[in-house]
C-alpha cells in the first residue's frame, strides 16, 4: 500500500509530464492543468490503497480517461451551443488551434531572426519536437509517451490503454518512424 | 524497433523532458496546488482482513472475533441465519402436523378395532336404520 510519502513523490515526479501529455492531446492548458488535477484526485481517492508499483499504470489509465472524458463533454457542450447560436462551436475551436500554432510559427519566425545563438536554436528545436509529438495520431503519441517518456513497460502500457502488448508495439514502431521523417523532413538531427 | 529507433525515442524524451524545466511558475504552482488536493483525499488505508490466521493471544483472538462480528460476512450470515431458521422451523411444524395426523386416525383404528361390536356391522344396512331409529327415539 502506497504511503503518503510514496503517493506524493509520486505525483511530483509524473505531474509535469502528465500536464505536457494533456496539453498535446487538447492544446489548452488551462484545461490540461484541469484534466491533471482531476486525475490526481481520482487516483488518491480510489486508489490511494494501491501498492505505490501500481500507481504508473493506474494513473496513466485515469489521465486517458480524463482526457477522453474532457472530449465527450466539449462535443456535448459543442452540440448544444450550435444549437442556441448561429455559430458553432467546432469551428471556433479550429480557429483557436490555429492560433495556437501560428502563434507558435511566429515565435519560432520571430526567435530565428533575432539571433541564431545556440540556446534559440535549442529552444526552437525543442518546440518542433514537441510540435511533431503532438501531431502525432492519439493512440500513437499515447503509447510512445508512456514507453519512452513514463518509463512503462510493454505490459504496464498495454494495461494503462487497453489493448494488447503487440499494438503498444506497432503504435510505438509506427510513432518513433513518424516522428523521425517528420524531424528528417525538418532537417532537425537528434 | 532497431537500435537506431530506441535511440530516437531516447533523444526525443530528452528534449521533452528539457521542455518541462521551462514551464512557468504559474503552471508548476498550479500542479503542486492540484498535488496537494489530491493527497488531502487520498483514500484511506485498506480494512484489515477477516479471516486472519490463528491468533495467538486472547486479545488478538479476540479482536479477531471483533472484526469478524462487524464485517461484511457478518452482515451476509446475519440474513442468512434468520432464513435458515424459518426453513427448518416450517418444516418442523410441517412434521409435526404429519405426525398429530397419523395419531388421530390411529387412534379411530384402534377405537373401532377395539369396539365390542364386530366391524362387518357397520357394513349391514339394517343395523344402520336400527341405529336411526334409535337417534330418532332419542
Amino acid at each position: 500500500m502506497a504511503t503518503d510519502k510514496e503517493l506524493n513523490d509520486f505525483l511530483e515526479n509524473v505531474e509535469r509530464r502528465a500536464f505536457k501529455q494533456a496539453v498535446y492531446a487538447v492544446r489548452k492548458d488551462e484545461s490540461a492543468l484541469d484534466i491533471v488535477q482531476d486525475a490526481m484526485i481520482k487516483l488518491a481517492e480510489k486508489y490511494g490503497d494501491k501498492p505505490a508499483a501500481e500507481l504508473p499504470m493506474l494513473f496513466q489509465r485515469i489521465l486517458q480517461t480524463t482526457i477522453l472524458d474532457y472530449f465527450r463533454r466539449e462535443k456535448v457542450r459543442n452540440t448544444w451551443v450550435s444549437l442556441f447560436s448561429g455559430f458553432s462551436r467546432r469551428e471556433g475551436d479550429d480557429d483557436d488551434d490555429f492560433d495556437i500554432l501560428n502563434s507558435y510559427e511566429a515565435e519560432e519566425g520571430s526567435a530565428a531572426a533575432e539571433s541564431s545563438a545556440d540556446q534559440i536554436e535549442r529552444e526552437q528545436t525543442l518546440r518542433l519536437i514537441e510540435e511533431e509529438v503532438q501531431k502525432l495520431p492519439t493512440r500513437q503519441r499515447e503509447a510512445f509517451l508512456m514507453r519512452y517518456w513514463q518509463d512503462m513497460d510493454v505490459a504496464e502500457t498495454a494495461e494503462a490503454m487497453g489493448c494488447s502488448e503487440g499494438s503498444v508495439k506497432t503504435h510505438c514502431s509506427r510513432a518513433t518512424h513518424a516522428l523521425a521523417a517528420a524531424l528528417k523532413a525538418k532537417g532537425i538531427t537528434l | 524497433m532497431n537500435t537506431d529507433d530506441i535511440n530516437l525515442a531516447y533523444k526525443i524524451r530528452h528534449a521533452l523532458n528539457e521542455q518541462l524545466d521551462t514551464l512557468p511558475a504559474s503552471t508548476t504552482d498550479r500542479l503542486a496546488a492540484a498535488r496537494a488536493a489530491a493527497l488531502a483525499r487520498k483514500k484511506a488505508d485498506a480494512p484489515i482482513e477477516y479471516f486472519k490466521p490463528a491468533p495467538s493471544g486472547w486479545r488478538e483472538m479476540l479482536a479477531g472475533v471483533g472484526n469478524f462480528v462487524s464485517g461484511p460476512a457478518m452482515s451476509r450470515l446475519a440474513i442468512a441465519v434468520p432464513v435458515l431458521a424459518l426453513v427448518i422451523g416450517m418444516g418442523g411444524v410441517y412434521q409435526h402436523e404429519q405426525q398429530q395426523q397419523i395419531a388421530e386416525l390411529a387412534d379411530i383404528d384402534a377405537a373401532v378395532l377395539s369396539d365390542e361390536l364386530p366391524l362387518n356391522a357397520y357394513l349391514d344396512p339394517g343395523f344402520s336404520a336400527y341405529l336411526e331409529s334409535q337417534q330418532r327415539r332419542q
